[in-house]
């Protein structure tokens, strides 16, 4: 099995960081994490970020409420508690994922997102783009473009899954 | 949590169950801060409150539970002439299942009512109170309120004071603290608590014991002349005897002991006016929570009319 | 005349080994107060010296019982929304399955006798339909309203009614209740009545204890029955009337009766099989198939009843046989009606739940099932020291069945028996 190690990771979040850098605008900046993993992904870019001297704000949220397919799952996802702790309004905020495939995550990101308030601008920026869209979404940002892996992609971050790795 | 159609008490629930939905029930209370107070979770689902006793505040709070959900709310109004035998609730329930409903919530003067109710409908079936038999969605929002109060609800010390026997209330909050861990006694009139044999909740005597026991909170029941038929004990002596006067408020201060209550308080009578304005009165605190729990009991119910 | 044998059979009371000539005398044995003696029973033959004639045919019974058919002095017949004819014909049928071959109906709305003509009319329909014998219980009071007196002294000289019953509500009125059994003194009438206070357990659903508690229902305090068998005792002491003393309960009502037994009180007791077998506990979740009345109570309540059976405190175990319509018990706990149904399953249900167990022994279930009751009902003429012809039945206990709906013919199913397997099989009448 094909796997990126934690060294991959930890090189493609400072690139990534870079990335925001370079594009960071007058706006306060948020990232805000997809929990769970986006979450963790945010808060080590945040970490990256600071080093660089960018402060950003940290948020995750939880979008289990405003996902499409509840009914079609035999059950109920648990629910996690979202953390924004700052006005979104007229903020440069990046959704922070570790997988995009059909799109369908990120659609209820943006819709649990706008409930808490009117952002200037909003970026979607991933870990890994598994292709196989759905909805007419499309990141700003990805780290490894994975879409031709068979089977199921999976990311594992140390906080979480005691160990960094992409396992596709 | 595994698919579970409805939720008839808290007896019928897993640890895992209990735990799911009081964790879920934070998670709804954020909602409440955010400029948009509402997920689009149950679009499209209807609920159908159908209360066969009198209930303002339930019935709200399940409503404004359901419509933060973005569920529909139809409201089935039953003149209680009509309804006198058990017979008519069959009659009912072959309405609601031609109704199509997703979730239904019973309120009933008679135990065990919800429970033949859900038997024979598809739809998600929620007692929000049958008799003197169980109201579980007042349960969770008790352990919630305390559980946010305290930070957890294992080993602290609740005592329930007033009419055990025909409270619905008491057994279903004792029960979900029990199982979290919580300490419960009970304390009220003779004729009013059954005895530690039938409850396996000890029996406190009077407020001394009370004190000398150290509850971590005091949750006085309502007095509920409206349902006692003939009387239980002289209407009177309940401030003297077993409500929180001002020199009793003075000692719980003195402890810092919590108070709460289900509400509507009877003030002068459960209460001393002074009581609710006590700092550590989390009346209030249990109505919001009723909304939280109750938006996260209708989400992890599946309707068999779903699958 | 036949000539047909059962042969090594063992007769219940004695456990000694017999053979039985078939359609002698109607295989009958004669009850009085003492029956156990093995000679009263036509037809049958101690097997040790019974050289059977040559050529005969033979049923094997080894293994099996021959014991007298039990009589039942409780049953209701009614069955809400049927006919009269099919309540008749039905609770027969359930009878006999049961090894029942007589009962005391209690009267009911439909079966009001109150009067002559309903009397009249229910004996040609049961003459008719049923295979069991019946024998009607006068009402105390007309129409059960509990405020007149029904005229028993016509029922009793013309219609043979012996014993006087208002269903499972006794008059209220103690003054009346006074008067009637002063009148009815002369006429020999027993006063069947079940012990209440209905001040106490009106709006009360089960025994005070932690089923009550756990469901939220109200608890029927043991002490309104047993205040009201002190009550009754009292009166009938005084009157000199026979009283009977329906369903008793509860531990206490045993000790109350026991003493009046001692003192000379002409009183007889009886309590149903489900007061036996189970406790409030067995209620659940609001299974309404355990709703009686007087509730289920405690164990040690059990103990006390089957203990007053043995010592003969307590005469009689009754089915108390009620049906019920399955709509009627698919009703929540408060609305659903009390009983159980018991005659399909009688001697199958106190074989494997009392005799099999060791609780009881077969001769104190002749007495408590047979004897007694057919004694206290005396279905046969009134003359001085008349017996009564009671009919033999063979059982066969190591037989299996599952109660299902096939098998119970009274027409509902409200036993908690139903999906259980019993022990035993009934033949009645022997033929």
């Amino acid at each position: 099995m094909p796997t990126l190690n934690e060294r991959d990771i930890q090189t493609a979040l400072d690139q990534w960081a870079e990335h925001i850098v370079a594009g960071a605008s007058e706006d306060f900046l948020g990232l805000v994490g997809l929990i769970s993993h986006g979450d963790v992904l945010a808060r080590r870019l945040i970490d990256a970020l600071e080093a660089k001297g960018i402060s950003a704000q940290y948020g995750a949220i939880d979008i289990t409420l405003y996902r499409d397919d509840i009914d079609l799952r035999p059950e109920r996802p648990a629910l996690r508690s979202s953390y924004l702790p700052f006005s979104t309004d007229g903020m440069h905020l990046i959704l922070v994922d570790d997988v995009i495939r059909s799109g369908r995550t990120a659609r209820a990101a943006l819709e649990t997102l706008f409930e808490y308030g009117r952002p200037a601008r909003v970026e979607l920026q991933c870990l890994v783009d598994r292709g196989h869209r759905e909805l007419p979404l499309h990141p700003d940002y990805v780290a490894f473009r994975l879409e031709d892996a068979k089977g199921d992609v999976r990311v594992h971050l140390k906080e979480l899954d005691k160990e960094d790795a992409v396992l596709y | 949590m595994k698919p579970r159609k409805d939720l008839l008490t808290i007896e019928s629930l897993s640890d895992e169950e209990i735990h799911t939905i009081l964790d879920s029930a934070v998670a709804m209370k954020e909602i409440f801060t955010k400029s948009v107070k509402k997920v689009p979770t149950l679009r499209g689902k209807s609920v159908l409150t159908l209360f066969y006793e009198p209930s303002t505040r339930t019935r709200s709070s399940f409503e404004v539970a359901a419509h933060r959900l973005s569920a529909d709310v139809t409201t089935f109004t039953l003149s209680t002439s009509s309804v006198v035998k058990g017979e008519s609730v069959h009659d009912t329930i072959d309405t609601l299942m031609s109704m199509k409903m997703d979730y239904i919530i019973v309120r009933h003067k008679n135990s065990g009512i919800p429970a033949v109710i859900a038997r024979h409908c598809h739809a998600s079936v929620i007692n929000a109170g049958d008799g003197a038999h169980a109201h579980p969605s007042q349960a969770f929002l008790d352990a919630f309120t305390i559980r946010e109060k305290y930070g957890e609800v294992v080993n602290k010390r609740v005592v329930v004071i007033g009419d055990i026997l025909h409270s619905r209330v008491a057994r279903s909050t004792s029960v979900i603290l029990r199982r979290l861990g919580a300490q419960v006694a009970y304390m009220g009139p003779g004729s009013l608590v059954p005895p530690s044999s039938h409850t396996g909740i000890p029996r406190l005597r009077d407020w001394d014991e009370i004190f000398a026991w150290k509850p971590d909170v005091i949750y006085l029941l309502r007095v509920q002349n409206e349902r006692i038929e003939s009387p239980f004990f002289p209407v009177a002596d309940y401030h003297h005897a077993y409500g929180v006067t001002e020199e009793r408020l003075r000692r719980i201060d003195a402890q810092d002991i919590s108070i709460m209550h289900p509400g509507p308080v009877n003030r002068g009578v459960e209460l001393c006016d002074a009581a609710m304005d006590y700092r550590n009165c989390l009346v209030c605190n249990q109505v919001e929570n009723g909304i939280a729990a109750r938006m996260s009991i209708l989400y992890h119910l599946t309707p068999a009319t779903l699958s | 005349m036949t000539n047909s044998f059962i042969t090594n059979a063992t007769w219940a009371i004695s456990g000694q080994k017999v053979h039985l000539q078939l359609g002698k005398a109607g295989n009958s044995v004669k009850l009085n107060a003492d029956t156990a003696a093995t000679d009263q029973v036509r037809g049958m033959i101690p097997a040790e010296d019974g050289n059977l004639p040559e050529g005969m045919r033979t049923i094997d019974a080894t293994g099996k019982l021959i014991l007298p058919a039990l009589f039942d002095l409780h049953t209701h017949i009614e069955i809400p929304g049927r006919s009269k004819r099919e309540c008749i014909m039905r609770a027969g049928e359930a009878a006999i399955h049961g090894g029942v071959w007589g009962m005391l109906v209690l009267p009911s709305s439909s079966f009001c006798f109150d009067n002559s003509a309903s009397l009249d009319s229910f004996r040609e329909a049961v003459e008719a339909r049923s295979a069991a014998e019946m024998v009607p219980c006068g009402c105390i009071t007309l129409g059960m309203q509990g405020e007149q007196q029904a005229p028993y002294n016509t029922l009793a000289t013309t219609r043979d009614i012996t014993i006087l019953c208002d269903g499972d509500h006794a008059p209220q009125n103690l003054l009346l209740l006074y008067r009637a059994m002063q009148y009815a003194v002369d006429l020999g009438l027993t006063f069947a009545v079940r012990a209440d206070v209905p001040a106490l357990t009106t709006h009360t659903y089960v025994h005070p204890g932690s089923t009550a508690y756990r469901l939220g229902l109200h608890p029927c305090p043991p002490c309104a029955e047993e205040i009201g068998t002190e009550t009754l005792l009292r009166i009938a002491e005084s009157t000199g009337a026979k009283l009977h003393l329906q369903l008793v309960s509860t531990a206490e009502s045993v000790r109350i009766i026991r003493r009046a037994k001692e003192r000379g009180v002409q009183v007889t007791a009886e309590v149903a099989l489900h007061h036996l077998l189970y406790t409030h506990e067995d209620i659940g979740d609001y299974n309404t198939v355990y709703k009686t009345i007087p509730p289920l109570r405690d164990k040690i309540d059990c103990e006390a009843l089957l203990e007053g059976v043995k010592d003969g405190t307590i005469d009689c175990i009754v089915s108390a046989h009620t049906p019920c319509t399955p709509f009627a018990k698919k009703q929540d706990f408060i609305n659903a009606p009390e009983g159980m149904v018991g005659l399909d399953t009688m001697l199958p249900a106190l074989y494997t739940k009392l005799v099999k167990p060791g609780l009881l022994s077969w001769e104190e279930l002749v007495q408590a099932c047979c004897v007694k009751p057919a004694l206290i009902a005396r279905p046969w003429e009134q003359e001085e020291g008349a017996t009564c012809e009671v009919p033999l039945l063979l059982f066969d206990p190591t037989t299996e069945m599952e109660v299902d709906e096939t098998i119970l013919a009274c027409g509902t199913l409200n036993t908690p028996l139903l999906g259980e397997t019993l022990c035993g099989k009934v033949t009645l009448p022997l033929q």
